[in-house]
């Protein structure tokens, strides 16, 4: 049973982390051998959880659904009112995405996603976070300098665009619906959800490249 | 809490590394530590719970640790105060008596697991709301010692309810193991009433914010 008491949490981040040895990786395999002596899983099941997360669980998720959302309309309507439900279409759905809302981008428009408080991610629709995400950098700064933090992703807004910065401090999790480029006229689901990329999604990109195809 | 976690609006830390294009797990142990994290755990944890322990690290430790790290540490201090395990075995690597775990899982089993795991945090309200849409709000001033998710940059801010969400479990109780549904809404503020002039009148900030933080601007 948890106590739930924060001064004693406090008091054995303190003591474990000051007989820790310094090595990361030392820690983590010493916590590893524990889990599984304890019972909690095997060595192949861990093993099998990484593999899902490596290369099953991605940002290819999340650039199909948005293809979708391009080409269907009846589908961009769906995603648009409830994208944790559009989302099992594909079967995406899963760890933190049963409050999935897609935010779309416009001509006058842009939409950027952070976690100020942590690092909220939809983790089952585009994987595991970039490590920008998770920096302190972008955690402090998306919220109060959002051009500026676009200018170091090469992104410039033209003038009558302005900055929506969804700030992720509940269960809702967001996902951003780029611009479809022009140049893409006729192109199938496939060809167009290999432009879409990862930042797109999360807002740090803004003008995909058709050449990317 | 007014924790080193904050993070929102603080200055100084410079130009954000945007370089990572590599595979998605920069380090094994990361990867080792996600997947502990996903079978691993005390029964009664809650997500709030998760993360008010991360927010327990004391600031340098927050600040000199990769996030991967911050997991751990959640891990070895809440398994220890949970009685899973005791902090000579984390610090040792040695279960006093072994276990045998489950059977392996297949791949399949991992990934079908995943997609079930879209866990609702939305609960049946126990009274109406009291926002509207398009009504004028103002945040606390002051947040409490213990775990929340207002953060400070938006304390004492008039903004604009965007949308009402029905209730949610209350993060504040959920951290104590406590059950609560509150009415959360989607809070929109422009920039320049969180920042001062130096923002751009044009950008807005959007909150998700129970009605508890809330009254009426």
């Amino acid at each position: 049973m948890a106590t739930f008491d924060a001064d004693e949490a406090a008091r054995l981040h303190r003591d474990l982390h000051s007989h820790l040895p310094s090595d990361p990786a030392l820690r983590v395999k010493t916590l590893e051998s524990l889990m599984v002596e304890r019972g909690f899983a095997s060595e192949a099941t861990l093993d099998a959880w990484v593999e899902a997360y490596s290369d099953h669980i991605g940002p290819k998720r999340g650039a199909r659904v948005i293809a979708r959302a391009w080409t269907d309309p009846a589908f961009k309507a769906r995603l648009l009112e409830d994208a944790a439900v559009a989302i099992k279409d594909f079967g995406f759905e899963g760890s933190a995405t049963a409050h999935l809302k897609a935010v779309e981008n416009t001509d006058t428009r842009h939409n950027m996603v952070v976690c100020t408080l942590c690092s909220c991610y939809p983790f089952a629709l585009l994987g595991m976070s970039p490590a920008w995400y998770k920096s302190f950098e972008y955690r402090a700064r998306a919220v109060r300098e959002p051009r500026k933090v676009l200018a170091e992703f090469g992104v410039s807004l033209p003038d009558g665009v302005d900055i929506r910065v969804w700030d992720s401090t509940a269960e809702l999790r967001y996902l951003v619906i780029p611009q479809r480029p022009d140049g893409t006229k006729g192109w199938d689901e496939n060809r167009l959800a290999a432009i879409v990329t990862r930042n797109s999604m999360i807002g740090t990109d803004r003008d995909l490249d058709p050449g990317k195809a | 809490m007014d924790g080193i976690h904050d993070l929102g609006g603080k200055q100084g830390f410079g130009p954000i590394d945007v370089t990572h294009d590599g595979p998605p797990f920069s380090t094994e142990w990361e990867a080792r530590m996600y997947a502990i994290s996903q079978t691993t755990g005390g029964d009664d944890w809650t997500i709030d719970w998760f993360r008010h322990v991360i927010e327990l690290l004391p600031p340098d430790i927050y600040l000199n640790e990769p996030y991967f790290q911050r997991w751990f540490m959640v891990y070895a201090t809440g398994l220890v105060q949970s009685g899973v395990t005791t902090r000579a075995e984390i610090l040792g690597g040695v279960a006093a008596a072994k276990e045998t775990p489950p059977r392996d899982q297949t791949l399949a089993e991992v990934l079908e697991e995943v997609r079930q795991s879209d866990r609702s945090f939305a609960r049946t309200a126990t009274d109406s709301a009291v926002f509207q849409p398009r009504q004028k709000v103002r945040t606390l001033r002051h947040g409490h010692s213990d775990h929340t998710r207002l953060p400070g940059y938006a304390r004492g801010a008039t903004g604009e309810i965007l949308t009402h969400h029905g209730a949610h479990a209350l993060p504040d109780e959920g951290a104590k193991g406590r059950e609560a549904a509150e009415h959360l809404y989607t809070v929109v503020f422009s920039a320049p009433e969180l920042w001062g002039d130096e923002a751009d009148p044009r950008d807005t900030v959007t909150l998700d914010l129970w009605e508890s933080y809330l009254v009426a601007a």
